[in-house]
């Protein structure tokens, strides 16, 4: 198991999330969650991004909530355990961001 | 042998293997002896057996990063893009050989400077020394670094290789990383490139996150148990992977930057040898009945990193000793011209008309400073300015005026013909405007300090070679913690000069948190001169360290410097005066003919009263300023 599940403070919110929302990662209204809509070249590419994406959501056991049409990913976090954002949830973004800066 | 694959195969096989699966592991996972074959097969066998063997695979246990040494060795080849064929097995298979090959000529299409960027910030990132990069690429270090940090140009070939190794490294990172989880790494490529070969490990670095958190905690308490210590070491390797983008519970995979409880216990131990060093040096030159309690001895501006304590000493606590000489030739303009630091207070005389020469050194006319020295005499006529100026209440001026200059490591380098350099102007009566004479210099720069009720009063700037005293930084920290709205910021800002005048530390935490925070300290208009100071001491700093890396911690917005102008500054017209010459000292890594170019254009603006015809003098007067102060 990866990162722990209890559900951020808001200490912790404001130390971390600033980072997430420089990139594009927003807070949902209504649920403890955060989201963002990444945007490819093509499918493949998309797809690709997304493989490596649930490679890691494996190896971390957290999965995201995601949607995907062609060419465009909205992506979904937030940790079941605890109704709300956790670690994992931002270690999972940060990875994210990661690969999506890599790709293209 | 990709060729038959589709794009999607491709991408997919390609993020299989980028997830640390080696092709040994695929080929027995999709049980096919021959692998090679697979591709002639045709596309429906491949794509059947590939989705065979994805099935397969996604429960295999990730593949560990077989042979680093052949991959080591690869790089060895100075970078040989086609990995010998023997190594091919171990070393990722073909596929991603040439995915690897795609990515690279990708990178070269695109613009140099943004793919120079990308690697900067992954060096950042994950604290890679530069060294490791030129070991394994055969790039010459400073070429290397210039074009990553400046963008110039590098030959297609470099920059294959260069990106050849990004792209390598990057795999192994996060290999790394995977394996962290696992139990230890086979080598440790990211730690150790060549582990036979050179046996050197990377050399550990702190990170810009974990310092935050360190200095955080040395707020809290300088001597942390080990418990503590622990918890910080805890805390450090999840943000360093959060900062990599990784779980934390793969802490191993920082390899040589891991951070472990030595190494904290290290970190505090020198951070309390520099403070006590930085107390030391500020006792030294510490003379006299200190006008302001503060925080620490009111320290003339001398404080420049590194400077030995000998030098400081004989320029005493006001430096007017070493003023003396310049102050004898006008009443406020002190010629410091061969004289040694010099603090001067810009006495609330009108000195620039009369004195701006740039051989005249500072004006020291803080009553206190000169007073208070009980070594030499200023001249007659300094004192008489100091007297006459001497009004307001030494109990609030003096604090703000000594924190001033305690805290004003390099504000000193002030453009010449430039009113407000980067003296901080404070409310005057007592002049409040520190100006600090170099020695060697032939002292250009005079604060023109206005008298009038202005805080500001416009000084010449004076080139200070390096004799800073590095004490400045300890009053510095203590009132910018109580007078600096910003305080964190500030405080992490004086922590950062402190180490870095101390240890010739680059302030390279500053590159990740410093967008703006200077300028809000430069902001606080309610705060005392302090803020002034403190928002200054970053610039002087890098003049006097010269270091270059220090300016962008902030320095790095003359407009927002102008602002703290304003902040003591009683009199609006005064402040006119300095901005233009604050906007000066904003650039710090500016080179000194740079630095008076900007005087001269903003002088423009301010004191047309000043010599602006100095600005070629003062222009030299730098030049050998900067020179000197490098030495």
């Amino acid at each position: 198991m990866a990162g722990k599940a209890h559900r951020l403070s808001a200490e912790e919110r404001e130390q971390l999330l600033p980072n997430l929302r420089a990139v594009g990662w927003n807070e949902l209204e209504g649920r403890d969650a955060i989201f963002k809509q990444f945007h490819f070249k093509d499918f493949n590419r998309a797809f690709g991004f997304m493989t490596r994406v649930a490679l890691q959501a494996e190896k971390l056991d957290h999965h995201p909530e995601w949607f995907n049409v062609y060419n465009k990913v909205h992506i979904t976090l937030s940790t079941h355990e605890c109704a709300g954002l956790s670690e994992r949830d931002i270690n999972l973004a940060s990875f994210i961001e990661q690969v999506a800066v890599s790709m293209t | 042998m990709v060729s038959k694959l589709s794009q999607l195969q491709t991408e997919l096989l390609a993020a299989l293997l980028e997830s640390g699966l080696s092709k040994e592991a695929l080929i027995q996972a999709l049980g096919e002896p021959g692998p090679y074959l697979l591709p002639a097969d045709g596309p429906r066998d491949k794509g059947e057996s590939c989705g065979g063997g994805r099935g397969e695979l996604a429960e295999l246990p990730n593949g560990l990063g077989e042979a680093r040494g052949s991959e080591d060795e690869t790089d060895d080849d100075g970078e040989d893009f086609t990995p010998p064929i023997l190594k091919e097995l171990e070393n990722l298979s073909p596929e991603e050989a040439a995915h690897q090959k795609a990515v690279v000529e990708t990178l070269l299409q695109e613009d140099p400077w943004r793919v120079a960027k990308m690697v900067k910030s992954y060096l950042q990132q994950h604290n890679i020394p530069q060294r490791e990069v030129v070991d394994t690429t055969g790039l010459n270090q400073s070429h290397l670094s210039q074009h990553l940090n400046k963008g110039t140009p590098m030959k297609t070939q470099k920059r294959a290789a260069l990106y050849t190794w990004y792209v390598r490294k990057q795999r192994e990172v996060a290999q790394q990383f995977t394996h962290a989880g696992q139990g230890g790494l086979i080598e440790e490529p990211t730690g150790d490139e060549l582990p036979t070969k050179k046996g050197r490990r990377n050399r550990f670095k702190w990170g810009p996150a974990s310092q935050q958190i360190l200095f955080q905690a040395y707020e809290r308490q300088k001597n942390p148990s080990k418990e503590e210590r622990e918890a910080l070491v805890e805390e450090c390797n999840r943000a360093e992977c959060i900062q990599r983008g990784v779980s934390p519970s793969q802490a191993q995979g920082l390899g040589s930057n891991l951070v472990t409880e030595v190494r904290v216990y290290n970190w505090f131990a020198n951070r309390r040898k520099e403070e006590a060093f930085r107390h030391k040096l500020a006792m030294d030159t510490y003379s006299g009945p200190p006008p302001g309690p503060g925080p620490g001895p009111t320290l003339p501006a001398h404080s420049s990193p590194g400077l030995p304590p000998p030098a400081l000493s004989p320029s005493k606590v006001h430096g007017v000793r070493y003023g003396q000489p310049a102050t004898s030739e006008g009443e406020e303009v002190p010629s410091s011209s061969g004289g040694p630091l010099v603090t001067v207070s810009a006495p609330l005389h009108q000195v620039s008309p009369t004195g701006l020469e740039p051989s005249h050194s500072l004006l020291s006319t803080e009553a206190k400073l000169v007073s208070a020295t009980g070594g030499p005499l200023p001249p007659v006529s300094t004192l008489t300015a100091l007297h006459s100026l001497e009004q307001t209440s030494p109990g609030l001026n003096q604090q703000p005026q000594n924190l001033i200059m305690a805290s004003l490591p390099g504000v000193m380098a002030i453009g010449p013909g430039e009113p407000a350099s980067l003296g901080p102007t404070f409310t005057n009566t007592g002049a409040s405007t520190l100006v600090i004479g170099l020695a060697s210099t032939q002292a250009q720069s005079v604060p023109v300090i206005n008298s009038m009720g202005s805080s500001l009063t416009t000084l010449q700037p004076v080139q200070f070679s390096q004799p800073l005293h590095p004490s400045y930084q300890q009053p510095l920290m203590p009132p910018m913690q109580s007078h600096v709205a910003q305080s964190p910021f500030m405080a992490t800002m004086a922590q950062l000069q402190s180490p870095h005048a101390l240890y010739s530390h680059k302030p390279e935490v500053a590159q990740y948190t410093h967008t703006g925070l200077l300028p809000q300290t430069m902001l606080i208009t309610d705060t005392t001169n302090l803020s002034a100071l403190a928002s200054l001491t970053p610039t002087k700093q890098v003049f006097t360290s010269d270091t270059e890396a220090s300016s962008e911690s902030g320095l790095h917005t003359p407009a927002s410097q102008t602002t703290t102008i304003h902040i003591p500054s009683q009199d609006p017209a005064g402040i006119q005066h300095l901005q233009p010459a604050h906007r000066l000292s904003a650039s710090p890594t500016v080179p000194s003919s740079s630095l008076v170019l900007y005087q001269s254009s903003d002088s423009n603006n301010g004191h047309s009263h000043l010599l602006p015809s100095n600005h070629s003098v003062i222009e030299t007067f730098i030049s050998t300023q900067m020179a000197s102060s490098s030495q």
